[in-house]
């Protein structure tokens, strides 16, 4: 595997093992561009403060989009762009963007995610892309988790959600206040890095019943309590399991 | 009388004519009918449908964003961590 670049990016600690970690920061930064809420002249930020009702998109904008709408009908609005359970009222159609305005958008629970998944999609080596610890590979890469321990990622993503390091920022739609759960962090293996991000997102927000929301969907799901219990669900405990070599 | 016997056969032709002319458009009718109501997609038949993505169809392609990963037990030093940003 290629070398180790740390660096910082979207506001996180960020790793890349790439040949080329040069187009990876190009990628990621592209990103942070559209999307950053923190930049005033981020297209975010200029839809946000526009008063149209309608108006048109960029690409990239538009895929991010489509792609946070499909997850908050496919969450029944757990992670929902509008953090308010108010993306029935978002309508995208191509490149052209409807909602009430002063409706604002975040995109936050989908972009970081999909730009580690369209960063890894460039290298052409075994390696990965981790940013803020949501992680895409290509070629099986090891990874330290929560409270302790490791895994090995043969493939797609691994992404940890909770309170741990910035206390409550998590948005829970359906209440619009910050959520509350039994876990402090939830990390769970997707086939990519937003199905990973998404899945760790919804176990931590349905609590109690997030290791079996993720086991009905067949991810693995490793759930830690404030205090420091680890619950494995049947999925990611079957996935490790070391299988004891023939004698 | 053989000039009245010629016009009433005249009007016998015209009266077997028209007959023949009335049943042949009545039978054409009736098979554009039937055959439209058959074939013509505009032709309500039954309840409509939507035109959309059976739901089925739609739920697969949703389910692909969140699917499992694959992992297995870790064998080296890890180079990298997942944690909360």
């Amino acid at each position: 595997m290629s070398t180790v670049h740390r660096f910082r990016t979207m506001g996180c600690d960020a790793a890349v093992a790439a040949d080329d970690p040069a187009t990876v920061v190009e990628v990621l930064e592209r990103w942070e561009e559209t999307f950053s809420l923190f930049r005033p002249e981020s297209e975010l930020s200029r839809v946000n403060r526009s008063r149209a009702h309608v108006l048109a998109v960029s690409p990239l904008f538009a895929q991010a989009l489509e792609v946070a709408l499909g997850v908050a009908a496919e969450t029944d609005g757990l992670v929902d762009p509008t953090l308010c359970g108010r993306s029935p009222e978002v309508v995208l159609s191509e490149r052209v963007l409807s909602r009430p305005p002063g409706l604002a958008l975040d995109l936050n629970g989908v972009v970081k995610a999909l730009a580690v998944d369209a960063a890894a999609a460039t290298l052409e080596q075994p390696g990965f892309v981790s940013v803020g610890g949501d992680l895409a590979v290509r070629g099986p890469v090891d990874v330290a988790l929560p409270a302790g321990g490791a895994i090995r990622v043969v493939e797609g993503g691994l992404a940890t959600s909770g309170t741990a390091s910035r206390g409550a920022h998590l948005v829970d739609p359906r209440t619009g206040r910050s959520a509350e759960s039994r876990w402090e962090q939830v990390t769970a293996s997707g086939a990519t890095c937003l199905g990973a991000d998404v899945a760790a997102k919804v176990g931590f927000l349905l609590g109690e019943r997030g290791p079996e929301w993720l086991d009905e969907r067949g991810i693995p799901g490793r759930f830690v309590s404030a205090g420091g219990e680890i619950v494995e669900n049947d999925a990611w405990a079957t996935a490790t399991r070391a299988v004891p070599a023939c004698t | 009388m053989k000039e009245n016997s010629r016009i009433q056969g005249a009007r016998r032709r015209a009266r077997a004519a028209k007959a023949g002319v009335g049943a042949l458009a009545a039978v054409v009718f009736g098979v554009a009918f039937v055959g439209a109501k058959i074939h013509a997609p505009g032709h309500t038949k039954g309840k409509a449908t939507p035109l959309g993505a059976p739901a089925s169809f739609e739920h697969k392609v949703r389910q692909s964003v969140v699917q499992g990963g694959q992992i297995a037990p870790a064998v080296q030093p890890p180079p990298v961590a997942s944690s909360t940003s």
